[in-house]
């Protein structure tokens, strides 16, 4: 069974070599889609030994999972693709489990979770919003999870081939969900360990963003875009 | 009266210039045609404004003032709305092309 992590990057430089290490570690290939960056964050991940492509302009994360999703099962042979992060809030050490659904034929798609069974440190406004999310997708997708954006996430071939994310930007979990609903794709939920620092949470989404990842899936409901 | 010479003057302006866009062959015969009855109306409605008025009432609105801004109104959401799902379908276009060309170009470790 052939692995490949594919890590989503934008101005990752200083975190993105030791998470291609940490996620090289539990699977065959690693692949990082550099989104146009103005660091040298793609040499980095060249460096810790992952396939890198570069985006020659800026697309967003949804559409750099896609970019590596295509890549590591046209290119690598993936049996199963793990979406994974740059900035070291996801632990490589969660994939033998986030995989293992997939390898004994139990599922299509796994999704990571971060309120099943492990405890995590999420500040209390995250929380709140998580929590939000999860009642708006239950309404939009008519789908019942426990974690709606939590971003780790392993795909059969099968469920890699079968959806693609249109969403290019921050709504890509939403649209997982909706894919998984429309495509039947039988999915479980996997407890991850995702670990927010001080350093993380300055970097990555802001709680707000959750207006944006609101706005881009109507959109996209409502124009078919 | 100010208004309408400044509403004829911009038509007339707009008439000329299509045709030297058509002229350079940047726009169609079609389009042509088009823009030029379209400002012929605006010159119409503009010199004789109570004209608007009988077509309006026809309609069921009072004035013709209030039917040209009406239908202005929903003509321009239209377009809007157009141009809206045209400028999604480029960006995924877009992301199509810089998606195979990373493809295409990827680095590979030794």
């Amino acid at each position: 069974m052939k692995v490949v992590a594919v890590i989503p990057a934008y101005n990752e430089q200083g975190r993105i070599g030791a998470a291609v290490r940490d996620a090289a570690m539990f699977c065959s290939n690693v692949v990082v889609v550099d989104d146009y960056s103005a660091d040298n964050g793609g040499e980095e991940a060249r460096e810790a030994g992952a396939h890198v492509l570069r985006h020659i302009i800026n697309r967003g994360q949804g559409a750099s999972l896609q970019t590596g999703t295509d890549y590591a099962v046209a290119h690598l042979e993936a049996d199963v693709v793990v979406h994974f992060d740059a900035d070291g809030q996801m632990q490589g050490k969660d994939i033998p489990e986030m995989v293992k659904p997939i390898i004994e034929g139990e599922a299509d798609i796994v999704l990571g979770s971060r309120f099943l069974g492990v405890k995590a440190n999420i500040p209390i406004t995250r929380w709140v919003v998580l929590k939000l999310g999860l009642l708006f997708t239950m309404a939009v997708s008519g789908i019942r999870v426990t974690d709606t954006h939590n971003g780790f996430r392993a795909l059969s071939r099968h469920a890699a081939t079968s959806m693609r994310i249109t969403l290019d930007r921050m709504a890509h979990a939403s649209e997982v969900l909706d894919l998984i609903k429309m495509r039947n794709l039988r999915h479980v939920e996997r407890p991850v360990d995702i670990r927010y620092s001080e350093e993380t949470l300055a970097k990555g989404q802001s709680s707000l963003g959750a207006i944006t990842i609101v706005k881009d899936i109507l959109k996209g409901k409502f124009f078919d875009i | 009266m100010i208004f309408q010479i400044i509403l004829v003057a911009f038509a007339l302006f707009a008439i000329a210039h299509v045709f030297r866009q058509h002229r350079k062959q940047k726009v169609s015969v079609h389009w042509l045609v088009m823009w030029t009855i379209l400002w012929l109306l605006v010159i119409g409605a503009a010199m004789a404004p109570q004209t608007t008025d009988i077509l309006a009432q026809k309609l069921g609105v009072e004035r013709g003032a209030d039917l040209i801004v009406y239908s202005a109104v929903v003509i321009l959401i239209y377009g809007m709305y157009r141009m809206y799902v045209r400028v999604g379908r480029v960006e995924r276009e877009m992301t199509e092309l810089v998606r195979k060309v990373a493809i295409d170009k990827a680095d590979k470790p030794e």
